[in-house]
Order: C-alpha cells, then sequence, then structure tokens
C-alpha cells in the first residue's frame, strides 16, 4: 500500500518559511507516526515528540533514522500529563501537528 | 484547547516560538488526476471535524486577544494525499475516521458519506483510462506565534 502525503513537499516548505530549527530545542505536540518530526527534526539541536496514541509513538519509534538517535525522542503521553511534568521556559519552538490537544 | 495554549506558553522561553498547524474548517476535495485532467469524486465534509477546527481557530483567537501570544506571521498551503487505488483511499478515509470520530453520533454521519465518496471515486477511476490518480486536497493554515508577558 502506497499511500503518499504532500510529496510536493508543501508542508516542509511552509514549516521552514515560519521557522529556523538550528540548534533549538523543539516540542513537538500530536506528532503522531512523526510525519512531521521528519521534516525538520535533522536541524533542531533536540526533539521532544509526543502524542497520546501508544501505536502511532512505537510507529515514529520503528521509524526513527539512525543519525537522529538521541536527538529525538518520543512519548505517547497526552499533552495536559506532559506539561504539567515539565518545567516552565523550557522550548525554544512548540510545533502543535494538526492537533487539537 | 485554550487551557492548552496557556500551558504551552508557560513551556515556551520568552523568546520562543508557536508553530500552529491544523486544516482549514472546510470541506476536502476527493480530485481523480488523469493526463492534466482533473474530475471530482466529492467533497470530504465531516460536521464533526469542521467543529473541532473552527473551535482551534476560536482558541486560537481568544489567546491573542487576551494578549497571551501574538500572531507574527500566517499562510495557508495545500496538503496532498496520494492514494494508488480505490482501496486505498477507502482503508484511508476508515483510518481517519477511527481516528477522529469521538462518539458513535459522527462515526454514523462520517463512515456511509465517506463510503458514497469512494463509491464515486471508483465509478471515475473505471471510466478512466490506466494511471488515473486519487487525490485528497486539505487546506490547511499554519501560523507563526510569539508569547508576549506583561512589562
Amino acid at each position: 500500500m502506497t499511500i503518499r502525503t504532500d510529496p510536493e513537499n508543501n508542508e516542509a516548505r511552509a514549516l521552514s518559511d515560519m521557522a529556523n530549527f538550528s540548534g533549538h530545542h523543539v516540542l513537538e505536540i500530536g506528532c503522531g507516526d512523526g510525519r512531521v518530526t521528519w521534516l525538520y527534526a535533522d536541524k533542531a539541536a533536540h526533539v521532544t515528540a509526543i502524542d497520546p496514541s501508544a501505536s502511532q509513538i512505537a510507529l515514529a519509534r520503528e521509524q526513527l533514522p539512525g543519525q537522529l538517535q538521541g536527538r529525538v525522542e518520543f512519548h505517547d503521553i497526552a499533552f495536559e500529563d506532559f506539561a504539567a511534568a515539565s518545567s516552565p521556559s523550557a522550548f525554544d519552538i512548540v510545533i502543535l501537528s494538526w492537533s487539537l490537544c | 484547547m485554550v487551557h492548552a495554549l496557556e500551558e504551552i506558553r508557560r513551556l515556551l522561553k520568552p523568546t520562543g516560538i508557536l508553530i500552529d498547524i491544523h486544516p482549514v474548517a472546510e470541506s476536502s476535495p476527493i480530485e481523480i488526476h488523469q493526463g492534466g485532467k482533473i474530475d471530482l469524486a466529492g467533497d470530504l465534509s465531516v460536521r464533526q471535524w469542521c467543529t473541532d477546527y473552527e473551535q482551534a481557530d476560536m482558541a486560537l483567537s481568544e489567546i491573542t486577544q487576551r494578549g497571551l501570544l501574538a500572531v507574527e506571521r500566517e499562510s495557508v498551503f495545500d496538503s496532498l494525499t496520494h492514494y494508488d487505488s480505490v482501496e486505498e483511499l477507502r482503508t484511508g478515509l476508515k483510518e481517519s475516521i477511527d481516528k477522529f470520530a469521538r462518539d458513535a453520533q459522527s462515526a454514523d454521519e462520517a463512515v456511509p458519506h465517506a463510503e458514497a465518496l469512494a463509491a464515486r471515486a471508483e465509478e471515475l477511476i473505471q471510466a478512466a483510462v490506466s494511471g488515473a490518480e486519487l487525490i485528497v486536497r486539505e487546506r490547511v493554515h499554519i501560523s507563526r506565534l510569539k508569547p508576549r508577558f506583561p512589562t
């Protein structure tokens, strides 16, 4: 099965127009299987990507490229629980990724 | 979602930014592309999804009106999902419904609607010569917001 989402790279262009990820600590909320994460993760200093779906996070972890090991971490957790356990002023960039929290 | 945006603001450094990406609250055309020609199978329109996206827009609007975040830049782009077959489209739409239809009523609305669109797409594909491609086109809003703090 070959479903291709945004092979035109419209989203990657829109994202890079909005932010410079170089050297930044990024939180992505609603990362799903990491489809958006792969668009910018190679530029960021560190990425914390969360999604409440354990199966989607498992897929994301499976697809994590070797060169991003240690730089990208995936967590299956709801945003409200993640936020409750997080310190303030921790991130340079937060991406609300097709997510309604 | 307003509370979530307040929490996001708390997690951002004062110099940080929020990038919000979510579909525009409107229907998504299902297109058959073949040899430079585009036929429309119909519009994927699920009331609950549009309501969710409208609520996301309202939450962002409220938080900016309260002066907690400020929109620095925004734009809209098309996100195209390509399917090689009607069966893939059926499966893809079903997965979306399973993921986003949070209650039985919204699933009752979405499933027959998606099935009717897939059937129409199948008619068009069968009428086309080989090489036709099925595409769902979604309009997506992206915005960059900066946290604001009282001086």
